[in-house]
């Protein structure tokens, strides 16, 4: 545990005028589980995407077993005993399971120009069975299995060639508890193996379950090393924000009584495949939330009630009487989504913060004669923008510069500004730092004081239980369980409706 | 043990054998609607066999023009490449007495050298594919138009083995084996579907993506020329127009290749293009039996073209199409 793995020395990164990385120092070990923290923008991913070779360094030294490694790529860095997992998609459409394993390190399979097929799906096969994951064939499409099997098919092609280190940045968040406790295992394997994991996670819980040592970083600088069992979740939150989180985390309230006053009612929505007769009232100011494990059509659920679902079935009707069947009719009714998969269904990449904030209001933001004002854009996005605190150059500044929790506060302060009445937030603290975490969980507590309505879907039994007036459980596509709001309510409660 | 882990909609094999049953049913359908219109003139045996003869010329561009469009780039010089390798082919054959060499070697190295230049201009100038093609097109229309001295330039009797039977076919089936192991079994075929998928992660992968997509380009050239031998071969001459006229031979190998697009997700995207030009080949003399003027000839085969398509290509709920 002692010996030095990796040393990093003096990183600078920066991105235009933005400095990610500015001058950070640290060692991490041989063995060990070092985890990265700190909140949205603190230049963690830039860091390891730094030493992965996805970007490339401005000034510095990455330091690997004594010999100084500047990888210009993913496969130079895979050469030299480094690998990654990242939080979003990382195979190929397109491509068979073994090609997306071995993309890059094709070589050993190909003879005179000519790849060998089936040595390639031979050996691909192999791992996947020795992972355990022998149901993923290696010949199939990549594309024909879901998010979560594409995660293990990266596992694989991460850790097969058994490097020195391996980065796990924000991949937890975007799996299932069963997915999680299957990355788990492996990070745990790495680490008895002798070899280094570097994690990032915004789930302090989990970084003190599963880390020895723990670096925090703010604002792209480096703040210390602790070791994990020397600190707590607050001695954390106190050192990534830089002062004491104080107040409440969740909502503190038990036993208000909820609005008898029915905003949206759902009658047996059916989303052939998906989610089958799905029945619920959501009241006025109410937070109510849908959670299950990721596969029992939870996710589904916001999409319909938002009009967005393909061949729904049933009713979604608003107070007024009104059907909500597609999005327009739903936009138009003061009803917002946010969905889990951000950057495909929420944001625009390639347009600017401000655009993506007005995108729903520009109705409102236009003068009597449909023009567009760019000032009063601006002013519109820039308002919103500060209100979730957004770490930006300014709202010109491109959604994909952002890091993946700067892109969710993007979402947020698009419906914010838009000021709807019923918000359908699909994982809205999905890879958000806490300090942020805690300002959505107070943005939702007053708009719930202030008579807005909320669903809440999430696959964090925690926040369900923190903020919601009432939980449906969902399992195998319907409603399993209706859960009230109760401070002597744990996750066991949970669990034991969903499996 | 694993967790649980959801097995794929449906397995390749099914999807083969689905994706075939469709591409025979439009042979069939296509057949049988001119065969009952005009059953004396159209659609015997003999007839069919030409048909196929006539299709297997802009499958053998198509094929290669496939590794640039699933790439996501186009290609707007395609008529002028064809034009171009069959009259440097010519006039290595005739004018320098190199016979059937330097029809195949000029035709084949000029399309792939043009496809070479195509790749080049696009990777340098970092311009979309379709402008610098399209500019390009009206260059290699003059070198062509030059070579020839504006004069048409006719391939002897001799020289035209490949405009018929045996020896068209030949040329054809070594074509589609070549971009088949091409596509299957090398690394360009890999890097080829990674980069259409996402370039960004192809890059990140160590992958020299532009020198990929120049490579696609050549490999697109070189099939191109093969096409330009065929189809001298076949018409025994080449006339080097300007103007952008060449574009009019754009159409049949692109519409092939929206074929091998529309069916690669049934995994048989060269099988979708061979018998897609054969349908389109049907449709076209399908017409001419009848004695339908051009532009209705056009109207209807665009149409037909856009039906097919439409119905053969099941695009998932949801799914973005640009």
């Amino acid at each position: 545990m002692s010996e030095v793995r990796l040393q990093i020395k003096n990183l600078c990164k920066s991105f235009g005028i933005t400095r990610a990385v500015q001058d950070v120092s640290f060692d991490i070990m041989k063995g060990e589980v070092h985890a990265l923290i700190g909140e949205n923008g603190s230049g963690k991913s830039t860091l390891t995407n730094c030493l992965t070779g996805i970007y490339s360094k401005d000034s510095g030294q990455f330091i690997l077993d004594g010999k100084e490694i500047n990888p210009r790529n993913q496969v130079e860095a895979n050469d030299e005993g480094v690998s990654i997992i990242v939080q979003e998609l990382g195979t190929l459409d397109s491509l068979t399971v073994a090609e997306n394993i071995f993309l890059g390190h094709e070589n050993k399979f190909v003879k005179f120009g000519i790849k060998n097929t089936a040595a390639m799906n031979s050996q691909a096969n192999d791992l996947l069975k020795q992972y355990g994951f022998d149901r993923i064939k290696a010949s199939e499409m990549v594309d024909s299995y879901n998010f979560e099997d594409r995660k293990l098919v990266e596992i694989v092609k991460a850790t097969y060639f058994n490097p020195k280190i391996v980065v796990v940045d924000e991949t937890t968040t975007a799996l299932s508890q069963e997915g999680r406790e299957e990355l788990y295992k492996h990070i745990n394997r790495i680490r008895e193996e002798g070899n280094t994991v570097i994690f990032i996670s915004h789930d302090l819980q989990e970084v003190l379950r599963m880390s020895d040592s723990i670096t925090v970083l703010r604002d792209g600088v480096y703040i210390d090393t602790v070791k994990s069992a020397d600190v707590n979740e607050d001695d954390l939150k106190k050192l990534m924000v830089g002062r004491e989180v104080s107040g409440s985390y969740y909502r503190a309230d038990y036993g208000e009584a909820v609005s008898d006053e029915v905003v949206l009612t759902a009658k047996g929505v059916t989303v052939p495949g998906l989610i089958q007769d799905i029945s619920f009232e959501l009241h006025k100011g109410e937070i109510l939330g849908f959670g299950g494990l990721s596969e029992s059509g939870m996710h589904e659920v916001g999409k319909a009630v938002f009009g967005a679902s393909f061949d729904r079935e049933g009713s979604v009707t608003l107070s007024d009487g009104t059907g909500i069947k597609d999005i327009p009719t739903a936009i138009a009714h003061s009803m917002a989504y946010t969905s889990k998969d951000r950057d495909n269904e929420s944001v625009v990449m390639n347009q600017g913060i401000g655009d993506n904030i007005c995108l729903p209001s520009l109705d409102s933001i236009s003068n009597k004669a449909g023009i567009l004002m760019s000032k009063k854009m601006k002013e519109f996005a820039g308002k919103h923008a500060a209100t979730m605190s957004v770490k930006m150059v300014n709202t010109d500044q491109f959604v994909s510069d952002l890091s993946g929790g700067n892109k969710q506060k993007v979402v947020l302060a698009r419906w914010i500004g838009k000021d709807s009445d019923i918000l359908v937030l699909d994982s809205p603290t999905r890879g958000i730092d806490i300090k942020v975490k805690q300002d959505i969980y107070q943005l939702m507590d007053r708009m719930r004081k202030e008579g807005k309505s909320i669903i809440m879907i999430s696959e964090e039994m925690a926040e369900l239980i923190g903020m919601c007036d009432r939980i449906l459980i969902m399992k195998d596509g319907r409603i399993n369980a209706e859960l009230m709001r109760d401070p002597n309510m744990d996750e066991n409660k949970l669990i034991e409706q969903m499996v | 043990m694993g967790i649980e882990t959801t097995a794929p909609k449906s397995t390749m094999i099914s999807g083969k054998v689905k994706g075939y049953i469709i591409l025979i049913a439009l042979v069939v359908v296509s057949w049988a609607v001119f065969k009952v219109i005009t059953p004396n003139n159209f659609g015997s045996p003999e007839n069919m066999l030409s048909y196929l003869q006539a299709s297997l010329i802009a499958a053998t561009g198509a094929i290669g023009f496939y590794f640039v469009m699933v790439m996501g780039m186009f290609d707007f010089s395609i008529g002028a490449n064809i034009m171009l390798s069959a009259i440097v082919g010519c006039v290595l054959a005739t004018k320098l007495n190199l016979g059937y060499f330097g029809l195949v070697a000029g035709c084949i190295i000029t399309g792939a050298l043009v496809g070479l230049v195509n790749g080049s201009f696009y990777v340098k100038l970092r311009i979309p594919s379709m402008i610098v093609t399209t500019g390009l097109a009206l260059i290699y229309e003059s070198i062509a138009n030059y070579i020839a001295g504006g004069v048409v330039q006719t391939l002897p009797a001799d020289l035209r083995a490949f405009g018929q039977m045996p020896g068209d076919i030949i040329l054809a089936v070594v074509a589609f084996v070549v971009a088949y192991l091409i596509l299957n079994y090398t690394k360009i075929g890999t890097y080829t579907y990674a980069i259409g998928s996402n370039e960004f992660v192809t890059k990140n992968m160590g992958i020299n993506v532009n020198k990929y997509k120049v490579l696609a380009f050549i490999i697109s050239g070189a099939f191109l020329g093969t096409m330009a031998i065929l189809t001298i071969s076949y018409g025994s001459s080449m006339v080097a127009v300007t103007g952008m006229a060449s574009m009019s031979r754009n159409f049949v190998p692109t519409m092939g290749c929206f074929f091998g697009l529309a069916f690669r997700k049934y995994g048989i995207p060269f099988p979708a293009i061979i018998i897609g030009e054969f349908v389109i080949n049907i449709i076209f003399f399908g017409f001419i039996a009848l004695g339908a003027p051009t532009a209705i000839q056009d109207v209807i085969t665009g149409l037909a073209l856009l039906i097919i398509i439409t119905l053969t290509t099941r695009v998932n709920k949801g799914e973005i199409v640009k």
